[in-house]
């Protein structure tokens, strides 16, 4: 079902005018409430589709049938009170479920009175009282909710007791990890993080003498880089961490200060007074959400979670439909885009037989040849609404630019980038036969690719046209000088038509990409990748340095789902090697690498000798491998084992573990280190895990986790739960104060402080199972070959920490399984689809892969192959060329050029032109600089 | 025989996961609709100052 | 108040100083309207033969920032 806008989208070009006027009111939810909005509104400044939109329960017009200001203040007419809902049936082959989470209300919570104190805020609130485009820009203060003017008699009184907040405190798990308050047992996973994260963008927002306190159970920041980023907000920003659950708050009704009481490790009662507490509120499943699984008939959990199985992480119990984001367990950013590519690759294998079925061919405009005509400017000069006009004087910089030298036709135009304005300047440069463009208006980084694109259509090529920035480097900045900003408005349209006078065509070069895929490590995530790359008709290279299939996994039990992984690995390796598509190199390394997106060619040893193999992309997938504990009498005694080695008693069913009274589990064996300050992610739930089977096997055994956290994050906190529940006693220690571990005859002796007794304990083991670290393979070598960066760990480095989870920044290479960072089974699987889903949209492409027009060239006729440029470019783009007419001259790959134009300006004979950029063009702005006299 | 599967897909949700995924699918040759309750996309993480752990904005 | 006589040519690298004044006129910062910004691919772009152009041209100061 369509729901009504009452704004015609084909009209609306979003100036706000409508908006100025309304006199409706209600709450801002993109502002997490804390300020109100007319009924009619965009979401938010940067929204996409930018267009207005009236909210009808609170619209006069469409409620009481009164005002209708909107539309005649409206200047394009777009306001239609008559729109009604639609309902649309689509067809479809498959569902992508990525319905979100609602932030969990804690209003019923009565204990932080969150519905009564105006100091105590949630951490969406926070978010946004922190955002430059929040309801205090960015500025933290108390009684945030209350209007920046108020006009209430009330909430002038209550505006006087505002403050900038000296003491700040957070308050962890609220609604997470909880069912006596509320019916949340899970844990949301991204609490820890974003309140540390609050925490350290309020003191730079605030200053230093801000003082922040999270209050937290255990810390949870198992993810990328996270726990560098913890340690750093405990010893380099000074945020504290206390470690104890606030039992209650109490507010000053003269000053709205809180005061908190609670417990700290000690086991002391701690009175304390804040001036704000951020209440950091967990992701709950909505119940429209929930409806939505009812309605399509999928299974979820208690919780609301879509169910899936850890093979297939992202396939929900009903074939065809696919879930992605925190509807699939709570996670954070990274995740989600992991998790989407994934489902993306699941839906396209699912209906890889009608791929390209129902896609639409752009339509071409065929390109006029202007090379050699003389300059016809066409200068367009965009108001903005009143962003430029308010500040620039328009039509005096439209007078003028008429006047410039080439330029046939100016015009003002109130929105350059609307609809309506793109249509009328292809008719104009049609009808004008115009053969450069220059558009005066915003920023050229966001909208330069829609004026290109309106060029294309005028058939005119897209690198014919100049942009110049009135807005963002004029009126925005200097509305206080009108004068001078015309002035300036002047100057920089004259620059720019200096500019556009000397531009020329020019060609994007069609990359060929080979449609072979290489996948180098033939672990999980590597076979995911190429099973799914080979069902989209892709032939795939799968290279192992073992003997066989499997890496890691082989060496694993059961997934925290209780899958049986050796079954599933067995069924996944067998898939593989019976797909026609799917060539296998057991025993072979790389040896080199040469090529560039598209067109690789790698060296493969096998069995000492070596092959060719060409390719268009790779995925790199190598692993990690598990740490060798230097510590805790490792390797001294065949009872103190890592947790690897327990699996395998478990898979072996080893008549050992029969014997065992009492068994130990020693946790971040050689995580969160100084040599290694990463957390391993996968060993809590794994210990947590085997504890259970341990206590499953004889619930007469003592079991003992020795933990520094436990990290049990999403839905795995059942597990913990459940470990608990079967009597499974977890002890913390402290990392300056270690458990000793004393091997001895008849058993092992771990003595530990612990903190809840506050005095030494030792417990009699039989079994001691470190939970060892995952290290990485740091393969020097092969992030050489294909120039991509690893971390102080060795870990792979994605192309963007939370938006390309699964690529590099070089082209055509993508990252999946534990190079990237340690992850279990089910996490492994989805970077090993979302690599394939990344790769996939570039293979796909095949046939319309361009480089950038705007790169360099060399004039053979200058070039004295002095080897300047070979050896500065960063991408090692220009090289000599080694046959021909023009041998020992430099050349320059198109593909691997970025166009930065470093080899242009080394060039000591001017040989080299970076087009678009070109020195003549430059010069010809700076000679424009000043009127011509 | 099987009935022929239609080479389109429904998305439901234009957050961030809704959005790659539909990127994703439209890129690599299927028909995509984006479903989305509000009036415009972008989801939670558009209502975000900075995300962790690079403090990178997240507009 | 910016001197009519003063003229700055910036030139700044598209990727982070041309996105940093963007910002600037996002966040309504202000600033004097002396400068006049040419934009170019990257600081590596830069040659001398700009630099000495825009003062033989009658530029008070070149700002080169990427």
């Amino acid at each position: 079902m369509k729901k009504p806008r009452y704004v015609r989208e084909d009209r609306c070009i979003a100036c706000g005018a409508c908006t100025e006027k309304c006199p409706g009111k209600f709450d801002d939810t993109y502002n997490a409430d804390l300020k109100a909005r007319t009924a009619i509104y965009v979401e938010y400044p940067q929204a996409v589709p930018l267009k207005y939109a009236i909210n009808p329960d609170v619209c006069l017009k469409l409620t009481k049938d009164k005002c209708g200001t909107c539309e005649t203040v409206c200047p394009a007419d777009a306001i239609d009170y008559t729109m009604t809902e639609e309902m649309l049936t689509i067809a479809a082959g498959s569902i992508i479920l990525a319905p979100g989470f609602k932030p969990f209300d804690p209003s019923r919570f009565d204990n932080y009175q969150y519905a009564n104190f105006p100091n105590v805020v949630t951490s969406m609130e926070f978010e946004r009282i922190l955002s430059a485009t929040g309801p205090t820009m960015g500025h933290v203060t108390t009684f945030p909710k209350l209007p920046a003017s108020p006009k209430k008699k009330k909430d002038k009184l209550l505006a006087q007791k505002r403050k900038d907040p000296k003491k700040i405190a957070w308050f962890q798990c609220v609604g997470s990890r909880d069912i006596n308050k509320c019916d949340n047992p899970y844990c949301s996973s991204v609490c820890c993080m974003y309140a540390v994260k609050e925490a350290i963008i309020a003191k730079e927002h605030a200053g230093n003498d801000l003082e922040c306190s999270i209050f937290f159970m255990d810390m949870r920041t198992p993810g990328k880089e996270f726990e560098k980023y913890y340690q750093n907000a405990k010893h380099k920003h000074g945020i504290n961490f206390i470690r104890s659950k606030v039992h209650s708050v109490t507010e000053d009704p003269e000053t709205g200060d809180l005061t908190l009481r609670y417990v700290d490790e000690l086991g002391q009662i701690i009175t304390d007074t804040y001036d704000m507490i951020v209440l950091s509120v967990g992701l709950e499943i909505s119940n429209e959400t929930r409806d939505l699984a009812k309605k399509l008939d999928i299974d979820i959990t208690s919780s609301g979670f879509a169910k899936t199985h850890s093979f297939e992480p992202v396939t929900t119990s009903r074939d065809g439909i696919y879930v992605s984001g925190v509807f699939n367990n709570p996670k954070d950013i990274p995740e989600s885009v992991l998790d989407a590519s994934a489902a993306a690759s699941a839906a396209g294998d699912y209906l890889a037989e009608v791929r390209n079925t129902l896609t639409k061919e752009m339509q071409v405009v065929a390109e006029t040849n202007v090379v050699g005509d003389r300059p016809n400017i066409g200068v367009f000069i965009c108001d903005c609404g009143s962003n430029i006009s308010g500040v620039v004087d328009c039509p005096d910089v439209t007078e003028y630019a008429a006047t410039l030298p080439y330029v046939t036709v100016a015009e003002e135009t109130t929105y350059a980038c609307s609809q309506d304005a793109q249509d009328k300047m292809v008719e104009i440069i049609k009808e004008k036969g115009l053969n450069r463009i220059v558009v005066a208006a915003c920023t050229p980084k966001t909208h330069e690719p829609l004026f290109q694109e309106t060029l294309k259509n005028a058939g005119l090529n897209k690198y014919l046209f100049e942009m110049t920035n009135i807005r963002n480097h004029n009126s925005w900045v200097h509305k206080n000088n009108p004068d001078i900003a015309t002035v300036k408005a002047k100057d920089l349209v004259r620059m720019a038509v200096a500019k556009a006078a000397l531009a020329q065509p020019l060609k994007e070069e069609k990359i060929n990409v080979n449609a072979s895929v290489m996948v180098v490590g033939g672990g999980l995530a590597g076979m995911t990748a190429a099973k799914s790359l080979a069902s989209q008709g892709y032939e795939t290279h799968i290279i192992e340095k073992k003997d066989c299939l499997g890496g890691e996994a082989l060496k694993l039990w059961k997934t925290a789902q209780g899958e049986d992984v050796q079954q599933e690995l067995g069924a996944l390796i067998a898939d593989i090697t019976s797909n026609d598509k799917i060539v296998v190199h057991t025993n072979t390394t790389l040896e080199g690498v040469e090529g560039f997106v598209g067109n690789f060619i790698s060296q493969l040893k096998t069995d000492g000798k070596t092959t060719a193999l060409e390719h268009g992309v790779a995925v790199l997938a190598t692993g990690a491998k598990a740490f060798e504990p230097t510590e805790y009498s490792f390797g001294k005694d065949d009872r103190i084992i890592r947790t690897l080695d327990l699996d395998k008693m478990f898979k072996e069913n080893d008549p050992k573990l029969d014997t065992i009274a009492s068994a130990v589990f020693i946790q971040c064996v050689g995580s969160r280190e100084p040599e290694r300050p990463y957390c391993s992610r996968v060993c809590c739930t794994h210990s947590v895990d085997n504890a259970i089977a341990l206590k499953n096997k004889n619930p007469r055994m003592d079991v003992f986790i020795l933990y520094r956290d436990i990290r049990t994050y999403g839905e795995r906190e059942l597990l913990y739960k459940e470990a608990r529940e079967k009597g499974v006693i977890f002890i913390r220690y402290d990392v300056e104060n270690k458990p000793e571990v004393k091997v001895e005859e008849d058993c092992l002796k771990i003595t530990l402080v612990d903190h809840v007794l506050n005095q030494p304990v030792t417990i009699h083991a039989d079994l001691l199972t470190l939970a060892a670290a995952l290290v990485p393979r740091k393969d020097e070598r092969l992030a050489n070959f294909f120039k991509v960066p690893l971390n102080d760990e060795g870990f792979f480095v994605e192309k963007h920490a939370k938006l390309g989870p699964a690529e590099f920044a070089t082209d055509g290479v993508f990252v999946a399984g534990s190079a990237h960072y340690p992850k279990p089974v089910n996490e492994a699987i989805t970077q090993g689809r979302a690599a394939a889903s990344r790769a996939l949209t570039l293979l796909a492409k095949k046939d319309n892969l361009f480089t950038s027009g705007t790169i360099a060239s060399v004039d053979v006729q200058k070039c004295t192959a002095c080897g300047v440029c070979v050896s500065i470019c960063p991408y090692n783009a220009p090289s000599f060329v080694t046959e021909g007419r023009f041998e020992g001259k430099a050349g320059v790959n198109a593909v691997l050029c970025k166009g930065c134009g470093l080899c242009v300006a080394s060039c000591r004979s001017g040989a080299i032109h970076l087009r678009g950029f070109d020195t003549n063009q430059i010069l010809s702005q700076i000679f424009a600089l000043d009127e011509v006299s | 025989m099987e009935s022929k599967k239609t080479g389109s897909v429904v998305v439901i949700g234009g957050g961030i996961s809704g959005m790659l995924s539909a990127l994703d699918l439209a890129n690599s040759g299927f028909y995509v609709y984006l479903v989305e309750k509000g009036p415009s996309i972008g989801g939670v993480m558009a209502q975000l100052d900075k995300t962790f752990p690079t403090n990178d904005c997240a507009m | 108040m910016a001197d009519d006589n003063i003229k700055i040519v910036s030139f700044l690298c598209n990727w982070c100083s041309y996105g940093a004044a963007d910002l600037a006129g996002v966040s309504r910062m202000e600033y004097p309207a002396d400068i006049r910004v040419i934009r170019i691919p990257c600081s590596g772009r830069m040659s001398p033969k700009f630099v000495l152009s825009a003062f033989r041209e009658g530029a008070d100061a070149v700002w080169v920032s990427g």
